[in-house]
């Protein structure tokens, strides 16, 4: 328990600021922009609590509004994708999960977890660019935007989570 | 009752995502709708000492302290040649046009600048933000006009004791009242919203005669920057839909991807100067 809080205050400061000093700033052909601090709403124990996981999901979305002048995109788009991360879940690797675990390639199985980040990040990342394009409507280009960014976003989530795998207890 | 308490208990989560979602648009509404917020925004204190420390970690110190004596010099000159400027048209108008028109002798040039740093900035969003180190304390009020070395960069928004937040013209809530060096006519610039090097002039009347490589400068119409600084320069043109009016490509003159020092422009005169064109709508 104190293990689990402790490594989600850890998550949540890290990838807080190396979101807003780094991440923030690369924009890869000027389309895409990877959003890592996703890492610390898909690494949630299986079993929280939905409330938590949406209060914590909302605070990290809007610690980053904050840092980066969006206010409250970044929140709107969190809170969708904490309410959905259950459902998700169990529609891709099934209801029968033992407890305590944390989701990641050895508990889910690569494929799953792929798909699991796949999805989880397409819906972040969709309701973002779809709010930020209320001032300015390009359809072209939001789309390209969305295709790119996610596409950085999964990349940059999958291998540091293919780096943190050992350090990780499997909890089975 | 305690069935429906029990089930009321067991959605609780429905009620938390609809409150979370219903605050975080009333945040993105209250953005929207220009708003000055100090709550929000890296016009915030803690977020500003953020963004400064990633910004010094970027900038060489030394480097630094000369360039801004330069622009403070540079600065200075600046102002004292449209001062000059200013009262060589008066002469003109004086001795050409209408001998009456005599210059006031007790006018004198209301603008005077503050210098500061970025140490925020962004190019590539659709909303663009620039984050300055000088506040209220230093005399940075919100509508002053920002200019880097090469031209126009924005207008203040927000204000706190430290810190300020820009809106550049790669932003598209920013509408800067621009006319062709040589002209007098005015058109209004607006940002197309791909690229942090060209923004477009639209508005501009047809009869207007221009050729691609003009310089645009500021029109001086709205009491924030002075007439006659430089924004960019032609690169292109078409009708606009309805055939009477130019759009323009207008080349920005500020590289915003290196922005570093700039300079705040206070004119002593804004606040009479809407007052005034208030109590002349009013009558109407």
């Amino acid at each position: 328990m104190i293990n689990t809080i402790l490594r989600g205050v850890v998550y949540f400061v890290v990838l807080v600021l190396l979101q807003v000093w780094v991440l923030n700033n690369i924009h890869f052909l000027r389309v895409a922009t990877p959003f890592l601090y996703l890492y610390f709403i898909l690494k949630m124990p299986v079993n929280a609590s939905r409330v938590h996981v949406l209060f914590f999901s909302f605070l990290i979305g809007l610690t980053i509004d904050l840092f980066s002048n969006t206010s409250g995109m970044h929140a709107a788009a969190c809170t969708l994708d904490a309410f959905v991360r259950q459902p998700l879940i169990q529609l891709l690797v099934g209801k029968d999960l033992p407890e305590e675990i944390l989701p990641s390639y050895r508990t889910f199985g690569y494929g799953a977890f792929f798909r699991y980040v796949l999805l989880f990040v397409l819906i972040h990342h969709v309701t973002l660019f779809l709010i930020e394009s209320m001032t300015f409507f390009d359809p072209l280009f939001l789309v390209i935007r969305i295709g790119a960014s996610v596409a950085a976003s999964v990349l940059l989530i999958c291998t540091v989570e293919a780096f943190n795998l050992g350090a990780q207890p499997s909890g089975d | 009752m305690r069935k429906l308490l029990d089930f009321l208990i067991s959605k609780r989560h429905w009620f938390l995502f609809v409150l979370l979602e219903i605050i975080s648009f009333v945040l993105i509404y209250y953005n929207h709708a220009y708003q000055r917020n100090i709550m929000f925004g890296s016009a915030n204190v803690i977020m500003g000492h953020v963004a400064t420390v990633s910004s010094n970690v970027v900038a060489y110190l030394h480097l630094r302290e000369v360039n801004r004596e330069l622009l403070e010099r540079n600065g200075q000159l600046e102002m004292e040649l449209l001062d000059l400027q200013d009262q060589l048209e008066m002469m003109h108008a004086d001795t050409v046009l209408f001998r009456g028109a005599v210059a006031d002798s007790t006018g004198s040039f209301p603008y005077r600048f503050i210098v500061a740093d970025v140490v925020s900035n962004s190019v590539t969003c659709l909303a663009n933000y620039v984050t300055l180190n000088k506040g209220r304390a230093d005399g940075v009020e919100p509508d002053m006009g920002v200019v880097s070395d090469r031209g126009v960069v924005g207008i203040v928004s927000t204000v706190s004791e430290h810190f300020s937040v820009v809106i550049p013209l790669l932003n598209p809530k920013s509408r800067l009242s621009c006319k062709i060096l040589g002209s007098n006519y005015f058109g209004s610039l607006t940002w197309n919203g791909h690229d942090a090097r060209l923004a477009n002039l639209e508005e501009l009347p047809r009869h207007v005669k221009f050729e691609k490589g003009d310089t645009v400068v500021t029109s001086g119409y709205s009491a924030v920057f002075p007439a006659g600084i430089i924004v960019g320069r032609v690169v292109d043109y078409k009708k606009q839909r309805d055939d009477n009016f130019y759009s323009l490509d207008v080349e920005l003159a500020t590289d915003f991807r290196v922005l570093d020092h700039v300079r705040i422009i206070k004119n002593y005169r804004q606040a009479e100067q809407k007052k005034v064109e208030q109590e002349a709508k009013k009558n109407d």
